[in-house]
């Protein structure tokens, strides 16, 4: 077998374990891009079997093939399109009920459909059977039991896609339906889904219409059923006259009708179809109590936080240590070899200081990451949503919204895209707006050095302070609003809990690397290229190369914004270079500390001491320091996250006055925290 | 009655959802029609509450669970 790549597109309902079938097959060697026009994920990947070329697509995951919502319309588009040849259906065997929707949907558009039919372990453990030989009879389509998890039935599943593709023709069916009308069409050689006499009349003549006016129409059947429905995109690019066929949308008659096949085919695949008292409905007794939810909830993310900080800080002194023999080694290297002191200072003061700096950060984010991971892949994170619900439709916002909140803890950049999975706009705005207030894992660099600066003992607390002032700040900015524009509570939230499972090791692995790898590329880039003109600018001025910091062109900025800063405790121009500095990434506050302020491998123990006694002399205590970590948890957001902001708001307007609003924020908060402390201190 | 004033671990079956449309075609998509059954979960909280449907486990806002009538299932 071979020739040309088998163009495979995945599809299935959210939380099937598609991404992990995908990756099982694919591994992290993936192409993610964004759909275009639309910032939908799009996930690329390829695999071989036996010498036969596959390219996979990682279709977002939604219920049905309607197109209200963002995704559905783009999986619809993509699957129609020459983009997909075969279509591979994931389907949740554990809960087929509900995938088999999608199933009958997919198969009525009329491309080669496989079935997947994953996590065929839960319905072992649950003690029931499916029979795979009726299941493919009734539906028309190869079924293939795969594990993700165990990786079993992967090759299989790609054989059934390549033979799939050549037998394009569904069938043969075989069906005993109880009301046997005997249609004058006899549809039920034809196809898995048929409807009642009524609406397959209706169907006849809708398509009798397409043959005269779209005689080139590929699936007439699909679009007469798509127009029976009224659908939008179908009825205006394919008009016909309904007089005298339809009068209305019979939209509500073909689910019902869809449902009702599915329960035919349930009732005869599924044996032994006995629920006992499921594990997760046990385990969500406590995880949604009323009163045991929300301790649970907090519970869980002081672990996750205190992992992050007591963990990845034992893990970090390696880091350091590795970073300092490295300096030492590069300078000497340097001298020994007799290059220019410019050049000595661009590589060891300018590079590796600033780069090096943030690479030390690296275990806190691994682990914050894992554990987010982990809360995501074990199912716990719906949960979260409805603990949440109560507290959050005081402010204005569904449950759901809690969501991209607390990924944010992780990044505004993928929080804030996670806003998308809100109905209404106005709940969008609102979340986009305060998600950035979250602390994100940049930030912790900041908090990390300066509370071990200043804080001594009490430095943990004042870290946990900043996440929790996050919050605070964040709830209180949606509490304000939504009393301004008077937007009651929704009440609204939809979202399927599901089943609690144990995290699979390498769905997390992919994950958790997507995320270094990102980290790790923020570094070599944006830091990198920051780091350089960070030291441009502090080494050369009007004079050219100067040798005094304070005749550079960044002092001569810095000296300008100052007064602005003056009544934050902030007013250094060192201090205000390195907070516009950090706008390109918010690590780069500490990088350029350190080019700044002229200290080697800012991080390290003696690195922080020279850096104490430096800021000392100037006057800048603990309530500066505090200070300043507040202003950083709370002003303006990265580049990436700004980027984002825009993509979906869709307006330089919106997208300036959000930055502005959080600028001004930060400004009122760090001047009432820098005269707070300043009291206590 | 209205869904919200649901008991725990009983079964219902819908008569009506009267929700803005983009809502209710949604609850149809996830199988949640007319005439189809619904299990109550856990409805001892103010606000949302969880059920299970078609196979599945939601959970539903109260503004949902209080615009979908239902009525007991026969035994």
């Amino acid at each position: 077998m071979s020739g040309k790549v088998i163009n495979v597109g995945f599809i299935g309902n959210p939380n099937c374990g598609k991404t992990t079938l995908f990756n099982a097959y694919t591994g992290a060697n993936l192409k993610v891009a964004n759909w275009p026009g639309v910032t939908v994920e799009k996930k690329e990947g390829y695999t071989t079997y036996k010498g036969q070329e596959f390219k996979l697509i990682d279709l977002p995951g939604i219920y049905s093939l309607t197109s209200y919502t963002m995704e559905e319309k783009v999986s619809r588009e993509c699957i129609m399109s020459d983009e997909v040849d075969v279509i591979v259906d994931v389907v949740d065997a554990s809960c087929l009920e509900r995938n088999l929707y999608l199933t009958l949907q997919l198969i009525e558009l009329g491309k080669p459909v496989v079935l997947a039919l994953n996590m065929m372990d839960i319905v072992e453990e649950r003690g029931m059977e499916i029979d795979l030989h009726r299941l493919p009879e009734m539906l028309g389509i190869p079924a293939i039991p795969v594990s993700a998890r165990k990786r079993s039935g992967l090759e299989i599943l790609m054989h059934a896609v390549a033979h799939h593709k050549e037998y394009a023709k569904p069938g043969p069916f075989i069906h005993h339906h109880s009301d046997k009308t005997g249609h004058k069409h006899d549809h039920h050689s034809e196809y898995a889904m048929v409807y009642n006499d009524e609406i397959e009349d209706k169907i006849d003549a809708i398509i009798e219409q397409f043959r005269k006016k779209y005689p080139d129409m590929e699936n007439m059947r699909w679009h007469a059923i798509k127009t029976l429905e009224q659908d939008e995109t179908v009825t205006e690019q394919f008009p016909v006259d309904m007089s005298g066929i339809a009068d209305r949308s019979y939209e509500k008659d073909i689910i019902n009708q869809k449902y009702d096949f599915i329960e035919e085919v349930i009732e005869e695949t599924l044996v032994n179809k006995n629920e006992k008292a499921e594990k997760t409905e046990h385990v969500d007794r406590y995880m949604t109590s009323k009163w045991l939810g929300l301790p649970i909830f907090l519970v869980i993310m002081a672990l996750v936080f205190f992992l992050t900080f007591t963990v990845g800080d034992w893990l970090k002194g390696y880091f350091e240590t590795g970073l300092d023999l490295l300096t030492g080694a590069v300078s000497a290297g340097l001298e020994a070899a007799g290059t220019s002191p410019m050049l000595n200072s661009l590589l060891v003061d300018g590079i590796i200081s600033g780069v090096g700096g943030i690479l030390t950060f690296l275990p806190n984010i691994f682990i914050l990451f894992l554990a987010l991971a982990f809360l995501e892949d074990s199912g716990y994170m719906a949960r979260v949503a409805f603990v949440m619900d109560d507290i959050m439709s005081h402010l204005g916002l569904s449950g759901r919204a809690f969501l991209p909140m607390l990924l944010g803890f992780g990044c505004s950049v993928p929080a804030v895209m996670a806003s998308r999975a809100l109905e209404h706009r106005k709940d969008r705005l609102k979340t986009i707006l305060v998600t950035p207030f979250m602390s994100c894992s940049a930030r912790l660099p900041i908090y990390v050095l300066f509370s071990s600066m200043f804080f001594g003992e009490h430095a943990m607390l004042a870290c946990y302070s900043m996440y929790v002032l996050g919050i605070v700040v964040a709830i209180l900015t949606a509490y304000i609003i939504s009393k301004i524009d008077g937007s009651k509570a929704e009440h609204a939230l939809l979202i399927e809990l599901p089943e609690y499972k144990a995290p699979n090791a390498r769905t997390i692995a992919v994950y958790v690397w997507e995320k270094v790898k990102d980290y790790l590329t923020k570094a070599g880039t944006v830091i990198f290229l920051a780091s350089i003109i960070m030291w441009v600018l502090l080494n050369f001025g009007p004079t050219g190369y100067v040798t005094d910091i304070a005749e550079s062109f960044g002092s001569i900025i810095g000296k300008a914004i100052v007064p602005f800063f003056h009544p934050l405790g902030l007013g250094y121009w060192q201090i205000v270079v390195a907070l516009i500095s950090g706008i390109a990434a918010k690590e780069v506050v500490v990088s350029s500390c350190s080019v700044l302020f002229g200290i080697q491998n800012i991080t390290t123990s003696h690195g922080m001491d020279s850096f104490v006694a430096t800021l000392g002399a100037m006057g800048f205590g603990a309530a500066n320091a505090y200070s300043l970590m507040v202003f950083c948890l709370l002003y303006v957001p990265c580049t990436a996250t700004i980027a984002t902001i825009h993509r979906e708001v869709g307006s330089k307007k919106l997208t300036c006055g959000i930055v502005l609003f959080q600028l001004a924020v930060a400004w009122v908060v760090s001047f009432i925290a820098y005269h707070i402390v300043g009291l206590i201190l | 009655m209205k869904l919200k004033e649901g008991k725990n671990n009983h079964t219902y079956v819908v008569e009506k959802i009267q929700i803005e449309l983009n809502l209710e075609r949604r609850l149809e998509a996830l199988g949640l029609t007319e005439g189809s059954q619904i299990t109550v979960l856990n409805n001892d909280k103010k606000g949302a509450m969880t059920v299970k449907f078609r196979g599945t486990r939601f959970a539903l806002g109260r503004r949902i669970a209080d615009n979908i009538f239902v009525k007991e299932a026969a035994a």
